[in-house]
């Protein structure tokens, strides 16, 4: 599954939030549980508390009537009486205790309430019998003993203590039992959060370790896909270098073959003007005689008028062919010179260019402006100022007659070891639609008031080509145009390239 | 040319009958008049030179100027050029390699397998028509050794 860069951000984030989210909801279920723990240990406590209270005074309870029994058995021994002394101010403390201790509780107050009449009459009845037996009524006090009514008494409060201290203990184990319950709670929570950051922490280890897989998955790519890019540019420079060659060669021996019957044509025209002098001569000899002859006529004009034209347009014909053939002959021989890369000073060379022509944009009442910003490049020195040449010739051929020429040439560089060449006039410009035409050889644009056969800029186009580099242009009719070489800088960067795929 | 008993033959191999023509007409004006050879195709012009069994001896004693284009139908005329000069009844024979080729390696490579002038035709005609008649004129005034 690949990862894409936003939906690993978002992959991770939302690990990081669940991972939050788990740990918060583990502190928040721990703070809780802790305060519930405080919460049943203060039940447990109270109702510890109150159990301890209750049996206390059950066991107060007891000794006052152990006592009060002591007392009776052994005939008023006074040292019962004491304990029994004790015991009574005790009920009364640890009864007062037990009410402080329940008096939140309902329950266990409405059970207390119902106690302090019992212990209060339990403990009047214990009174009146010791009170009988001490004035010396023995007998009212057992029988007050015998009426039951003590036990009764004591009964319903062993029944109420009894209720009271199950239902401390039902609270204790209750609240243990919760106590219990929240700590097994707390262990759980505690185990599923941990358990859900280890799967948070372990997705968020895994989508990184995977992301950064398929980045150095994709980055290997890349530099593959770059090799076989820079192979593939290598190819098709190879390819193009082979067409390039096959096209010179091709061209090459087109016109040598075209040139061949051409220079038959014209040789053979030249005969025949040779012989064709004679037959003037001959004719012109016998003028007199032809003047009463038509056939004799007919001939004279023939030889005289129409053969000549006709040979003239021959020739005429011919010598402009073999202007063409020539100049595909330049272009291919051109393209078929060994290029000779050398260090060469742009701003001297265009200095020497302008120089060249100085005289024709003297008289142009021009002016060249020349602004380098690359001092050297490695380049083929002929052809380059053939360029340069070519380029400031034509915008001196082609200047606008109606203002001063203003040429303007730049160099500066550019990215990826390149050198771009400008060469701007203020001319009559090159209407759109034949930006691209005028590189064809034999084109021309514009008025054709200029000698010019349409080659300069096809054999520029040609030897820029072969330099490695390429050559385009910018032109407002009537505007003036601005031609753009894009070089390289070091020309046997090229030619090891092509010689290296080739 | 020499005005010795043995008159020299020019053998003009030049597959464009046209242009043998020319040649031909415009050596003629320069004045030579000796008998001109012409073929249009290598073979020939070998069988002719070295004889059907290629050694070479129907020339011996024969005074043999070639003229030679190098762009051939059937053999090329650096081929030709090749087993002229390495032919012991030929070799001495001078061969004027006339062609369209102005290529530096062709030239150079011509003039190490033993020719003895290499002449660029010309483009135009006139320029062309000229330099055979120079051409003519320089035959005139040459040596041409027998062949042993």
């Amino acid at each position: 599954m690949p990862i894409s860069s936003l939906s690993f951000v978002r992959v991770t984030i939302l690990s990081i939030l669940i991972g939050l989210a788990a740990l918060l909801a583990i502190v928040a279920v721990n703070l809780w549980l802790v305060r519930q723990a405080a919460v049943y240990s203060a039940t447990v406590a109270i109702a510890t508390g109150e159990r301890a209270a209750i049996v206390e005074l059950r066991n107060t309870l007891d000794d006052a009537e152990t006592g009060q029994r002591g007392y009776l058995l052994t005939d008023g021994n006074q040292a019962y009486l004491a304990p029994y002394n004790e015991a009574r101010r005790r009920v009364r403390e640890n009864r007062d205790r037990l009410a402080a201790l329940t008096k939140n509780d309902p329950a266990m107050a409405n059970d207390v309430a119902k106690l302090i009449p019992i212990t209060d009459a339990k403990l009047a009845e214990l009174q009146k019998t010791i009170d009988l037996f001490s004035a010396g009524q023995r007998e009212a006090s057992l029988k007050l003993v015998n009426t039951d009514l003590g036990k009764r008494l004591m009964d319903e409060a062993r029944e109420l203590f009894a209720t009271m201290v199950g239902r401390s203990e039902a609270r204790i184990d209750a609240a243990t039992q919760s106590q219990k319950d929240s700590i097994d709670a707390l262990q759980w929570v505690t185990i599923g959060g941990a358990l859900v950051i280890l799967l948070v922490v372990g997705g968020s280890v895994w989508a990184v370790f995977s992301y950064t897989g398929q980045l150095e998955q994709a980055r290997k790519e890349v530099s593959t896909l770059n090799v076989n890019l820079e192979q593939r540019v290598r190819e098709r420079t190879a390819d193009l270098g082979r067409a390039n060659e096959e096209i010179q060669r091709f061209a090459y021996i087109v016109t040598h073959d075209l040139r061949a019957p051409l220079v038959n044509i014209m040789g053979f025209t030249s005969e025949l003007e040779t012989s064709l002098a004679s037959i003037q001569s001959y004719i012109k000899q016998h003028i007199d005689e032809a003047a009463h002859d038509e056939v004799a006529k007919q001939a004279q004009i023939a030889v005289l008028e129409e053969v000549p034209e006709a040979v003239s347009f021959i020739r005429s014909s011919t010598r402009k062919m073999d202007g063409l053939i020539n100049a595909i002959l330049k272009l291919s021989r051109e393209g078929r010179r060994a290029l000779r890369p050398e260090w060469i000073s742009l701003d001297t060379l265009f200095k020497t260019a302008a120089a060249n022509l100085q005289h024709q944009i003297d008289d142009a009442g021009g002016a060249v402006n020349i602004d380098t910003r690359v001092s050297t490049l490695v380049s083929d020195r002929m052809a380059l100022e053939q360029i340069v040449g070519n380029l400031l010739d034509n915008a001196v051929k082609y200047r606008a007659p109606d203002r001063a020429l203003r040429i303007q040439i730049r160099a500066h560089e550019t990215r990826g070891q390149r050198i771009i060449v400008e060469v701007e006039d203020n001319g009559r410009g090159i209407a759109a639609r034949d930006h691209e035409r005028v590189f064809d050889l034999f084109r021309r644009s514009g008025a054709q008031d200029t000698p010019g056969e349409g080659i300069g800029l096809a054999h520029v186009r040609s030897m820029v080509r072969n330099l490695g580099g390429e050559i385009t242009l910018r032109s407002q009719i009537e505007q003036g145009t601005t031609m753009q070489l894009n070089l390289p800088r070091d020309l046997r960067a090229i030619l090891a390239t092509q010689t290296g795929a080739a | 040319m020499n005005k010795q008993a043995r008159p020299v033959s020019i053998v003009m191999i030049e597959d464009d009958e046209g242009h043998g023509r020319l040649i031909e007409k415009n050596i003629r004006r320069a004045g030579v008049h000796n008998e001109i050879v012409p073929f249009v195709n290598g073979g020939d012009a070998l069988r002719y030179l070295l004889g059907d069994d290629n050694s070479g001896e129907v020339s011996a004693g024969r005074q043999l100027l070639i003229l030679l284009d190098l762009n051939l139908p059937d053999i090329t005329g650096i081929d030709i050029l090749e087993k002229l000069k390495n032919n012991v009844h030929t070799r001495r024979s001078p061969v004027v390699v006339l062609t369209t080729t102005d290529d530096a390696r062709e030239i150079q490579r011509c003039y190490d397998l033993g020719a003895n002038v290499y002449i660029t035709k010309p483009v135009n005609y006139e320029d062309f028509a000229n330099a055979i008649r120079q051409l003519g004129l320089f035959f005139a005034v040459m040596q041409v050794p027998e062949t042993t």
